[in-house]
């Protein structure tokens, strides 16, 4: 019992947290939630008052986990309350999308929304890339897993060995810059002509990696110079902001030595001259804006945020075929964008090169390097058991989704844009449609693959292990 | 210094050896008097002044082979093959395309099954049973028959096996490879030849028995029908098709075990467990999803969903209800099962079960490690330790299949209408297995494909039935440095 009444007293504290953001709406709806939040926060934290506060590894898993979930059914209050989802699956959903900086969405007409709603709905994507980056920076590595945990010998100034106290010091440093970007956008948005409301909206939602939009066609509608603004800082957000911490100190060599940010940046560069030069020859479309185009949904994606300025499902079906694969790369890790990671890819990718070496010389041991460095056996198996549960979860959730009633094209898209945190799908779920119209049980299913996919997977599925329940 | 002499005299050697099964095919046309019989003379003469000519050329050679040639030979003598297997098929006029006739011919030999023909009906008896007959030779390997049955190939063998056997290698049957091989094709023989009279004896005409039995055996999916198995009607026959072709996916070894009178070692063998524990998963859901869509009843649903099944997993083919016509949630388990395979060991091509397993094994182990960080937890299985070499292989494999895969699929949307067409077209190729979805589903075939792909996805065939790292090596620049 003392676990749960430890876990239930750091939401307490969490809860008061939001409900003081809901206050920034100025509607009834957002009080109500506000003081319901704060109400059942504060019974909590009563109830646990005289509990010591130290925490195991264990009772860490079931925080982090249930944070997102506890978040989220508190956070879709707003929008049920207010009936502007009268739902309330499709309010979870929504919000939990949000948190999850997924950015997938129920709501068909967003213009319609009152301000605060809007609002809201962006400000849960800020509040879940501030959770993401101190959950991938500081508290997986902890774990002994999450990307950054083989990261640590290189960011040692950043990363943190011990839950505390300098996990306090790395959010705060991480968070700066996380702000002080969404800040240089937000002016170089309003100086292309956005208003101020539409870029705080936008900027929150490009930095967290998220994707909701103030307009129902995204960003479609909006000039080339705000495109292209936002391309920049959708790739950024897509860095490791350890490399971003480095560089502000002015070591901007690191980025030129990562080879994770160098894979990053060459895969961006070819799939968009390849869907570049495909637009030109086939749909005539002059070079810019097809070159704007191709770099905005190629950056779109593999940084799993899911913002739209053009609907992919109608390009040639071999070009969505490439997108489709860009959802299962992610970008580096340590940043706010979510799916496999680029550096899980490249390590597993070099050890499979690797073993044509060995192959040939079945004697010799050839370990795989990154960064110069040797990497260990058990890190490479524990990225394999990470790819080999994300497709093993892909497969067997697409079925389920099947057999909820979607066709193929559209449960695929589905559950591989959850999972990796980035949107828009394909086929039914396309970028210029949305999930309004699936059975509810699909939406709860796709709710929890964003929790899954958001906390890299073991976070949330260790709870189900047996092992885990057992006392020791 | 790779020793290119060696390896043509291997070659050659090899081909003398398929111009006797060409000889075999000329014999089978005799007898039913088709209008074939000049076009097997050719392709066998042919074949043997060709064999024979690299034979002599490259006589006096020195007989060590490296691991290096051993690559190079296997994967040659796969395209090799293919090149003069499809002679007959062109000197004849049933496939007057080149690019056809060796896709016709490359999917007989890697057991994959996919087929362009649409009039198969029509084709002379000889031709049938040629086409047949590639699938037999392929289901063992080319490399593991031609150790059994020929004495001077005994050079190298060792390193022509591994490099032709590759997978997690099961537990040899005796230690000596020639034993092995001879072995596998003692046992491989008698299982076709007890289809063929269990067959026979259900009413199949001889002539379709064998070959059916060919075909089944090999796991590669050619049937000498149209409309596959689905034109016997017969319940009979199709159990009978479906327990060979399971017998076909599960480890030989095992089954000379269960001949032999060990059968505690089969049922406590934890891949097998898996591979029936899957069959019978499987079948049961669609049989229940099929009487539930109230089209068939449920004898005939169980009996359909159960042969689905197994075809695709052991990466047969044969077909005798077209899933297509399922709902998407059926169609989607088909299309997993595209991507498990038969046993290690078995002629079933794919990914293998046991590499599922293992890797399976390792993801869940690996929460397991994380609850207890400083306990060494390795992967058992059959209860012994699992190297930790072997599983990054299976990983490495696990990597390239899926990155082929994708890559292949995004080149195939290129020539495909449709993309589950591009996906199914590989998923189906790569595995070995015959019928995909959409525009090449269980009741159409691949001619409508242009000729690139048909290039390409002869490839992919080659590729997945040498289980991707015997192809891919020859193309690493270490390979090649001195």
């Amino acid at each position: 019992m003392s676990v749960l009444a430890l876990i239930e007293s750091i939401f307490m504290i969490l809860c008061v947290l939001i409900s003081f953001f809901y206050c920034e709406g100025d509607l009834g709806c957002f009080l109500k939630s506000a003081f319901i939040t704060l109400v059942v926060g504060g019974i909590l934290f009563l109830i646990t008052k005289n509990h010591r506060p130290e925490m195991h590894k264990r009772e860490a898993f079931l925080v982090v986990s249930l944070v997102w979930v506890f978040f989220s059914i508190f956070g879709a209050l707003p929008y049920w309350i207010g009936s502007y989802v009268p739902s309330y699956t499709n309010a979870f959903f929504e919000t939990i999308s949000g948190f999850t900086t997924t950015g997938a969405s129920v709501i068909t007409d967003i213009e319609s929304l009152p301000h605060g709603i809007l609002f809201w709905r962006s400000l849960t994507h800020l509040l879940g890339g501030m959770g993401i980056l101190v959950l991938t920076v500081a508290i997986l590595p902890i774990f002994g897993f999450g990307g950054m945990a083989m990261f640590n010998a290189e960011a040692a100034g950043v990363t943190v060995d011990k839950l505390h106290p300098r996990i306090k010091e790395t959010a705060k440093r991480l968070w700066g810059i996380y702000m002080l970007l969404i800040a240089l956008e937000i002016i170089f948005l309003m100086l292309g002509d956005m208003g101020f409301f539409d870029a705080v909206c936008h900027s929150f939602g490009t930095l967290a990696s998220g994707g909701f939009s103030t307009k129902n066609d995204s960003i479609m509608g909006y000039s080339p110079y705000i495109q292209y603004v936002i391309i920049f800082f959708m790739f950024l957000a897509g860095v490791n902001f350890t490399l971003h911490y480095f560089a502000i100190k002015g070591n901007l060599k690191k980025f030129i030595q990562n080879q994770e940010f160098k894979f990053y940046l060459g895969l961006i560069l070819l799939i968009t001259a390849i869907i570049t030069l495909t637009l030109i020859l086939k749909n005539h479309a002059p070079f810019e804006h097809s070159f704007r185009d191709a770099l905005f949904q190629v950056v779109s994606v593999i940084t799993s945020t899911g913002f739209v300025s053009a609907d992919y499902t109608a390009w040639p079906s071999y070009l969505w075929m490439l997108i489709f694969g860009l959802m299962f790369t992610g970008a580096c890790v340590g940043s706010t964008s979510g799916g496999v990671k680029i550096l899980r890819h490249l390590l597993l990718f070099k050890n499979s090169i690797l073993e044509f070496k060995r192959m040939i010389h079945p004697s010799a041991v050839i370990p795989v390097r990154y960064n110069k460095e040797a990497i260990g056996k058990d890190v490479i198996f524990k990225i394999q058991a990470f790819v080999v549960l994300y497709f093993a979860i892909f497969f067997a959730s697409t079925i389920v989704l099947a057999f909820l009633g979607l066709d193929f094209i559209s449960s695929m898209g589905a559950v591989a844009t959850t999972m990796g945190g980035i949107g828009p799908g394909l086929g039914k779920v396309g970028p210029v449609d949305n999930f309004a119209m699936l059975p509810d049980a699909a939406k709860w299913v796709l709710s929890f693959l964003m929790l899954l996919g958001r906390l890299e997977l073991f976070t949330l599925l260790i709870i189900f292990v047996p092992a885990f329940w057992k006392n020791q | 210094m790779i020793k290119f002499k060696i390896i043509l005299n291997i070659l050659g050697k090899l081909l003398v050896g398929e111009s006797f099964f060409l000889f075999i095919s000329l014999l089978v046309s005799l007898i039913y008097q088709g209008n074939d019989t000049t076009a097997f003379l050719k392709a066998g003469l042919v074949t043997f002044a060709v064999g024979t000519f690299s034979y002599l050329l490259s006589k006096g050679v020195q007989k060590d082979l490296g691991k290096r040639e051993g690559y190079i030979i296997v994967s040659l003598v796969w395209v090799v093959f293919s090149m003069f297997g499809c002679l007959p098929y062109l000197f004849s006029g049933a496939i007057p395309s080149v690019t056809d006739a060796f896709f016709e011919t490359m999917s007989g030999f890697t057991t994959t099954g996919s087929s362009i023909l649409n009039n198969i009906e029509e084709l002379p008896h000889g031709i049938l049973f040629w086409r047949s007959l590639t699938q037999w030779m392929g289901g063992m390997g080319i490399i593991v028959m031609f150790l059994a049955i020929l004495p001077t190939l005994g050079i190298g063998g060792r390193e022509l096996f591994v490099a032709e056997v590759p997978g997690p290698a099961p537990d040899k049957l005796t230690p000596r490879i020639k034993e092995t091989a001879r072995n596998l094709w003692g046992l491989y023989m008698l299982f076709t030849a007890i289809e063929t009279i269990l067959l026979y004896a259900g009413g199949m005409s001889f002539f379709d028995a064998i070959n059916h039995s060919l075909t089944t055996m090999a796991t590669g999916g050619y049937s000498t029908k149209q409309a596959s198995v689905g034109f016997y009607t017969s319940p009979y026959i199709q159990y009978t098709i479906i327990f060979f072709m399971f017998v076909a996916g599960t480890n030989f070894t095992l089954s000379y075990g269960m001949i032999t009178g060990r059968f505690t070692k089969v049922f406590k063998d934890e891949e097998f467990r898996f591979y029936a524990l899957v069959v019978l998963f499987f079948a049961f859901i669609i049989t229940l999803g099929l009487i539930a869509a109230g089209s068939v009843t449920g004898e005939q649903a169980f009996r359909d969903a159960l042969f689905t099944v197994v075809s695709i997993i052991t990466t047969t083919g044969y077909a005798t209800a077209d899933y297509l016509l399922w709902s998407p949630f059926l169609g989607m388990l088909i299309f997993v099962l595209f991507f498990v395979g038969g046993s290690a060991g078995s002629t079933g091509g794919g990914v293998k079960v046991v590499r599922i397993l293992l890797l399976f094994k390792n993801s869940f182990y690996e929460l397991k490690r994380l609850v207890h960080p400083n306990a060494v937890i390795p992967i058992r299985y059959n209860s012994k330790v699992v190297d930790q070499r072997t599983v990054t292989n299976i990983l490495a494999f696990f990597v390239f299949y899926i990155l082929i895969f994708m890559m292949s699929a995004v080149l195939m949307s290129f020539w495909t209408p449709d993309i589950y067409s591009a996906f199914s077209a590989v998923a189906t190729t790569l595995g070995n297995i015959g019928p995909g979805f959409g525009e090449i589903g269980p009741m159409e075939n691949f001619h409508n494909l242009p000729d690139l792909a048909k290039w390409f996805l002869a490839f992919l065939m080659m590729l997945g039935r040498l289980e991707l790292f015997t192809v891919l090596v020859l193309f690493s620049p270490a390979f090649w440095k001195h």
